[in-house]
């Protein structure tokens, strides 16, 4: 071993103390949430025998089942429509170098910046403005439009590591501009598509103010549903639900992580998100 | 030189009207775009006008907000109430930033330097838990450190005291707000130390002797760009939020989310939460402006 | 092997034709002309090479001739065609990319038939091609592979398949070997050589490498500020450049810059040096002869030859040759580059300070205006 690696691999305890305490510090919460959800009893500081009442009192409860399938519904649904809108996006914003590009560019980066309670005011207003009547799919409207730019980021970084000769080799081959693009591009682009695509449902699952904003009475997307039955009390059948949105979106952060690696081999969203 | 061919050289050595590939394929990119803008237009900025216009408006005596010309919702805002909890809003934000940074360092720099072959799995073990649900995050800190809560419990058990009052106090709002948004002052910062050249922090090593004088000397300056990225991307949430003044706070430490998320959704007066909405983003680029000047001239130094 | 002959009804008309034949052919972006009314005709079945400096336009020349750059002004012929306006996939020519381009989503099977399955062939008659294909450039072994999984030189040959596989009229080359290392680019010169004269198909070659350029190609055009300095076979642009660019370019020149006058240039008070006649000068212009290195002599000087006294400024030993810089006048150092032939002991060698006498043959100083 080199002088040079051993003197990196001395470590700093004090960073190393301190990272241990953080890890510690950010499961905790969580660790409590899922093993409170098998508390045999109501309460949440003492834990008193296994049970799965918690998990049987959420099954039953049809109100929260409609919840869970309904944030589902608006996942599944919002990813794809940031999906398509946000590839189309970025394959549009990659090509056109003018300046109305680089302001549309710009514009579309805006709702990153902005804080989600100026996104989510702001979506209310427009749709009681325009006369839509809150529900599920002025959510997932709202949803879509705030996560078009994760989409388009991410797209944008996996293009512009992609050499321009690959479209030209297209179409060098015989492919009209509208071919180079379906077989060519968007193939080289399934792996980033793919980590997007899941990157966003777990967004959306999870995300509470813009649903907050957005939502009508019934049924509600699951976390405006928590929300309120959190303000009449904490219940650790709160618990239960929250173990199965904690499970669910760690599942698909997972997928989102390792698939875009197992396809793509070189690239995962993981990159795109560290900015490696 | 190449002779040439008589039957070749008679042909007309002009451009052939206009270009036709090029724009065929300038069509196809603008045809991409015109949908997703379409979209963007109609559903965010098309939105943002509304909250400006009615920023300026007033609520009907039967509760319908209405559009007008009126600056009454902003001259109601210049009440020392409001500007006190902008005040506190804008402390709280940064108290979450600075302590965001502090402890974004010691993790990024393990992971990062220390990591070896597990630094991506650390990465993702920070990663998924804060892209889950960040309510039920912010709902297990208020159970955790609610009076007849786990950590009260130990405390009494452990006779370390009566017992601590945690929510409705500053200290909890902040450290839910950085238990919110730490992550995005670690990936940034990660990302700097990944790319920065390691022997460098060695000859500062042997340059500066100890560890925080190369931290300060070497590390901080050669990440700064990270550290300028992270300061905003959890700067920004953090002085918009609601939810963690909401569950771990009360009144005495509601932010600006809390009054705005009231006008709309309690108080039903829309025009003022447009007001208070619009001060928001206008004291937000303030702060941001300022910020990015001053990060933009002090990289221009250091360079 | 179907791959060696075209099979096109029209043979007749094609070789009669010019495989390229590019008329007053420019590229302006904005005040730049980066290509300017260049004139070619590469015939068929050539192999040849566009050899320039970066920025001399060699790129977009070829751009154009695939269809990727629309010129500004000019027309380019393919096989007697006129495809000036014609989108790249309707061009009857195929590129091997600098970067290789390889799509990384399909196997080396799935790249190297890409572009028959766009032409609608049916599916054995492309599993054949590309199996004979892949033959010729002896990856069959890897057809199920995909590109990330390959060597820099395995994935050149299989963008060099992927482009045959099509029989263009021509190939159009972009510095294919640029990103291989040393060793495998000569191996790969030798190699494309080969392969070109067995397929039989017009090589349009870019490159800024002399060697390369001069190894392989039946021609060589070399281009300066988007024009055609000079075009002819390799060794005819190397013993009789016609510019002062191309006699730097092409190898290393002597340059002996000086005043023309009865037959000789007078190169400093006291060194006229006597070049060849037929260039119709009267006398008074500036201009330069050129001697290449290895044409001059230190010893055994003949009597035909010119002779200049000079002084031995460095000796470099490079093996097989040895180089040294031998002043001639206070301004004017020569480079001369000798064999270390057998019968010379290191002893033979001069060292810097000695005097010498230069000598070359007439014939091999060449005057350039």
């Amino acid at each position: 071993m080199s002088a040079r690696s051993r003197r990196v691999e001395r470590r700093p305890a004090v960073a190393v103390a301190v990272t241990v305490v953080f890890f510690a510090w950010l499961y905790l919460p969580i660790a409590a949430v899922v093993l409170f959800s098998f508390n045999s009893v109501k309460s949440l500081s003492t834990f008193r025998g296994f049970s799965t009442r918690w998990y049987a009192d959420f099954v039953h409860d049809a109100d929260l089942v409609t919840s869970l399938v309904a944030s589902i519904g608006i996942a599944a649904v919002s990813a794809v429509g940031a999906l398509v809108l946000g590839t189309m996006l970025a394959l549009g914003l990659s090509r056109i170098r003018s300046r109305t590009g680089r302001a549309v560019g710009a514009v579309t980066l805006l709702p990153l910046v902005t804080p989600e309670i100026v996104t989510g005011v702001a979506a209310l207003l427009l749709f009681t403005g325009v006369g839509l009547k809150l529900s599920l799919v002025t959510v997932t409207l709202a949803e879509i439009t705030f996560s078009i730019a994760y989409v388009t980021v991410i797209v944008r970084g996996r293009l512009a590591a992609m050499s321009t000769e690959v479209e030209e080799a297209a179409r060098d081959l015989g492919c009209t501009p509208w071919q180079a693009l379906r077989l060519v591009t968007l193939p080289t682009l399934v792996p980033a598509l793919l980590g997007a695509g899941l990157l966003v449902f777990a967004l959306v699952f999870d995300d509470f103010v813009l649903a907050f904003f957005t939502t009508g009475v019934s049924p509600q997307p699951l976390p405006v549903r928590i929300y309120s039955s959190i303000r009449f009390g904490v219940s650790p059948a709160i618990n239960a639900v929250g173990t199965v949105m904690l499970v669910l979106s760690a599942l698909v952060m997972v997928l989102a992580l390792i698939v875009p690696r197992l396809w793509g081999r070189k690239s995962s969203s993981l990159d795109l998100i560290t900015g490696a | 030189m190449t002779a040439l061919d008589p039957t070749t050289a008679q042909l007309p050595a002009q451009p052939k009207g206009g270009t036709p590939r090029s724009g065929q394929h300038t069509r196809l990119w603008a045809a991409l775009l015109a949908l997703p803008t379409g979209w963007m237009v109609a559903f965010f900025l098309s939105s943002m006008v509304i909250v400006v216009l009615l920023s300026f408006g007033r609520t009907q005596a039967d509760g319908q907000p209405v559009f007008s010309t009126r600056l009454d919702n902003y001259a109601q805002l210049w009440d020392p109430l409001y500007l006190r909890l902008f005040l506190r809003s804008v402390s709280y934000a940064v108290a979450t930033t600075a302590i965001c940074a502090v402890l974004a360092y010691p993790v990024a720099y393990v992971v990062a330097l220390h990591g070896g072959r597990r630094k991506n799995l650390l990465i993702a073990a920070i990663v998924v838990p804060f892209f889950a649900s960040y309510l039920i995050r912010m709902y297990a800190w208020s159970a955790l450190l609610s009076d007849d809560g786990l950590v009260n419990s130990l405390i009494v058990r452990l006779h370390l005291g009566g017992g601590v009052q945690f929510l409705n106090t500053p200290y909890a709002v902040i450290g839910g707000l950085v238990y919110g948004y730490v992550v995005f002052m670690i990936l940034p910062v990660y990302a700097a130390l990944e790319r920065m050249d390691t022997s460098l922090i060695e000859a500062g090593k042997d340059l500066y002797h100890g560890p925080w004088r190369t931290f300060w000397s070497v590390t901080l300056p050669a990440t700064r760009a990270g550290l300028f990225g992270g300061v905003l991307l959890v700067f920004l949430p953090a002085l918009g939020d609601f939810v963690s003044a909401q569950l771990l706070g009360g009144p005495k430490t509601f932010m600006i989310g809390n009054l705005i998320q009231q006008q709309f959704l309690e108080g039903q007066n829309w025009p003022l939460g447009s007001a208070m909405t619009v001060a928001m983003m206008i004291g937000l680029t303030v702060i941001m402006v300022g910020y990015l000047r001053a990060t933009a001239t002090r990289s221009r130094e250091a360079s | 092997m179907s791959l060696l002959h075209h099979t096109s009804d029209d043979a007749g008309l094609a070789t009669a034709a010019p495989a390229v034949s590019l008329r007053g052919l420019t590229k302006s972006f904005g005040r730049d002309t980066v290509v300017d009314h260049l004139d070619l005709d590469i015939g068929k079945g050539e192999f040849f090479s566009l050899l320039g400096p970066s920025g001399c336009g060699k790129t977009t020349t070829l751009r154009m001739i695939a269809g990727f750059s629309d010129p500004s002004e000019g027309s380019i012929m393919v096989g007697g065609k006129n495809v000036t306006a014609t989108p790249p996939h309707r061009r009857d020519v195929n590129t091997v990319f600098q970067s290789y381009a390889l799509f990384e989503h399909l196997d080396v099977r799935g790249n190297v038939g890409f572009g028959l399955r766009r032409k609608g062939i049916d599916r054995r008659a492309i599993g054949q091609r590309v199996g004979e294909a892949l033959e010729l450039v002896q990856l069959a072994d890897r057809a199920g592979s995909r590109p990330a999984e390959l060597s820099g030189g395995q994935r050149q040959r299989v963008a060099l398949a992927r482009a045959l596989v099509n029989r263009p009229q021509v190939l159009l080359l972009d510095e294919p070997l640029a990103a291989l290392d040393l060793k495998l680019r000569r191996a790969m010169q030798v190699e494309l050589k080969a392969i070109q004269r067995e397929v039989d198909i017009t090589f349009l070659f870019v490159t800024h490498d002399q060697d390369e350029a001069l190894s392989m190609s039946d021609r060589i055009a070399i281009m300066n500020n988007g024009v055609i300095e000079q075009c002819g076979r390799p060794e005819d642009v190397y013993e009789s450049p016609t510019s002062v660019f191309a006699a730097g370019f092409i190898g290393t020149s002597n340059l002996m810059p000086g005043t023309y006058a009865d037959g000789s240039v007078a190169v400093c008070d006291g060194l006229r040096i006597p070049v060849p006649a037929g260039h119709g000068l009267g006398g008074g212009e500036q201009v330069s002869v050129a001697v290449r290195p290895e044409k001059i002599w230190l010893s055994e000087l003949t009597p035909d030859m010119v002779r200049v006294p000079g002084t031995v400024v460095s000796s470099s030993y490079h093996g097989a040759t040895t180089q040294y810089l031998v002043a001639i006048a206070p301004e004017v150092t020569l480079t001369v580059l000798e064999q270390n032939l057998p019968r010379m002991s290191p002893e033979d060698r001069w060292t810097p300070g000695s005097r010498v006498e230069l000598g070359w043959l007439p014939e091999h100083a060449v005057l350039l205006r």
